[in-house]
């Protein structure tokens, strides 16, 4: 019965770190600012929110946290909601690569990162959240606020085990304007974007303008910041953003036909032809909408 | 008398929602309307298929319905239902059962008390801190 266990849950393995991790984070880490509560009940979930959000300067308590994310018929707390929960106190939750490369990289930058863990075998599940404070590659630990201890040094195979059940589930919780470490531009575009539909345009523009200048590449960074400038009535900032995002990516008809719609609320109808004939001539959802608007120019 | 009303009523009702929430699901930009938002951008590029999307926006009255039966209070449910990002609502909506909820219990555990305890002791789990 044990050994089919085992075989099932495979052993616990000292995570392996990339050569580029190694040489960027320092041999050991304790993010000392991050305050602890300790949970009651189920309520790891809350306790967690209320220590990365506090962590980062919001005003929040475990109190007001509960009726927001706990599940009383669940006894316990969902991950989408927790992710919620965070855009709600206007902070940004940015989901981060499951592995051990961006969960240090993470906790050197100074994020504290929550994690998802199953501390008990499949079979029996204990699911629970914690929070990453730091580590210690001398002696292969990881630190963590969890549960009723503070501090808590768990060897990195051991919590490896327990997070890989939960395909190694993480996110930061990070104000607009501070982005991940680790991240790509892709996902790290999604999670603001989530963000903006809950908290609007005026929240989220410091995070786009943080975005284009970490992932300068990115033109779909640029079509994004182009509308929250727009949002804010910012039409000039808006222009110049979608115009760098064709200028990334000249086959983008949406930034094409933003940049045409914007140009025509100005009244700039010669700019506003040449750009929604850009969009008009690319294949694509947004071809119909192009032609429509030259039509009606 | 119930069913009755019913029978005429959830047609109409149906039809309704689907109309008003069409228009935000699959086509933006007629003419004169504003300029394309980020969001809508994103799902046609990662072509995320209308059923999808009217899938996504029905999924948050469904949501809603589901965590006042998980005893949510229901002056809070509205604001909880609007954090979610519509990928979030939908997984919500689809499998809120199977969805693990972090709670760290262990008193159902003592049946199997044995048996963790020893894959404590090798580095498997983290059930019991004494072992360490």
């Amino acid at each position: 019965m044990l050994l089919s266990m085992l075989l099932l849950t495979g052993c616990a393995t000292t995570p392996q770190l990339s050569e580029a991790t190694r040489q960027q984070v320092p041999e050991r880490v304790l993010l000392e600012g991050v305050p602890f509560h300790a949970q009651r009940d189920y309520q790891c979930g809350p306790a967690s929110l209320a220590m990365v959000l506090q962590a980062q300067g919001a005003k929040v308590d475990v109190d007001t946290l509960i009726p927001q994310v706990f599940l009383p018929g669940r006894q316990g707390s969902v991950q989408p909601e927790m992710l919620a929960t965070v855009r709600r106190h206007g902070h940004i939750p940015f989901r981060i690569a499951p592995n051990f490369d961006s969960l240090l990289t993470e906790i050197a930058a100074g994020h504290p990162v929550v994690v998802m863990q199953n501390l008990s075998l499949p079979a029996w599940p204990v699911w629970h959240y914690a929070v990453a404070i730091g580590f210690d590659l001398d002696e292969q630990t990881l630190t963590l606020h969890s549960g009723m201890t503070a501090k808590r040094s768990v060897a990195f195979s051991r919590f490896d085990a327990t997070w890989a059940r939960s395909d190694r589930w993480a996110f930061v919780a990070l104000p607009p304007g501070a982005l991940p470490a680790s991240l790509e531009a892709e996902p790290a575009l999604q999670a603001i974007a989530d963000f903006e539909r809950v908290q609007g345009a005026a929240a989220s523009l410091p995070a786009w303008e943080a975005l284009v200048v970490r992932y300068s590449g990115s033109a779909m960074g640029y079509f994004a910041l182009g509308n929250a400038r727009h949002a804010n009535g910012d039409s000039e900032g808006a222009e110049q953003a979608f115009a760098q995002a064709v200028a990334q990516e000249p086959e983008m008809a949406v930034a094409w036909l933003n940049l045409g719609l914007l140009h025509r609320e100005q009244g700039e109808t010669r700019q506003a032809r040449q750009a929604l004939q850009n969009a008009a001539a690319l294949p694509g959802p947004w071809q119909q909408p192009a032609l429509e608007a030259l039509a009606a120019l | 008398m119930m069913n009755t009303l019913c029978r005429y009523l959830s047609p109409l009702l149906i039809t309704a929602l689907v109309l008003t929430s069409l228009p935000v699901a699959a086509a933006p930009a007629t003419p004169g309307a504003g300029l394309i938002t980020t969001q809508e951008a994103l799902k046609a590029e990662r072509s995320v298929e209308d059923r999808a999307r009217i899938h996504e926006i029905l999924a948050r009255d469904d949501v809603q319905q589901q965590l006042v039966a998980q005893g949510v209070d229901p002056a809070e449910v509205k604001a909880r239902v609007a954090a979610l990002s519509d990928a979030e609502a939908a997984r919500m909506a689809d499998q809120l059962d199977q969805l693990p909820a972090g709670a760290s219990v262990v008193g159902a555990l003592f049946a199997v008390f044995v048996i963790l305890l020893i894959t404590d002791i090798l580095g498997l789990t983290d059930v019991y801190p004494f072992t360490r």
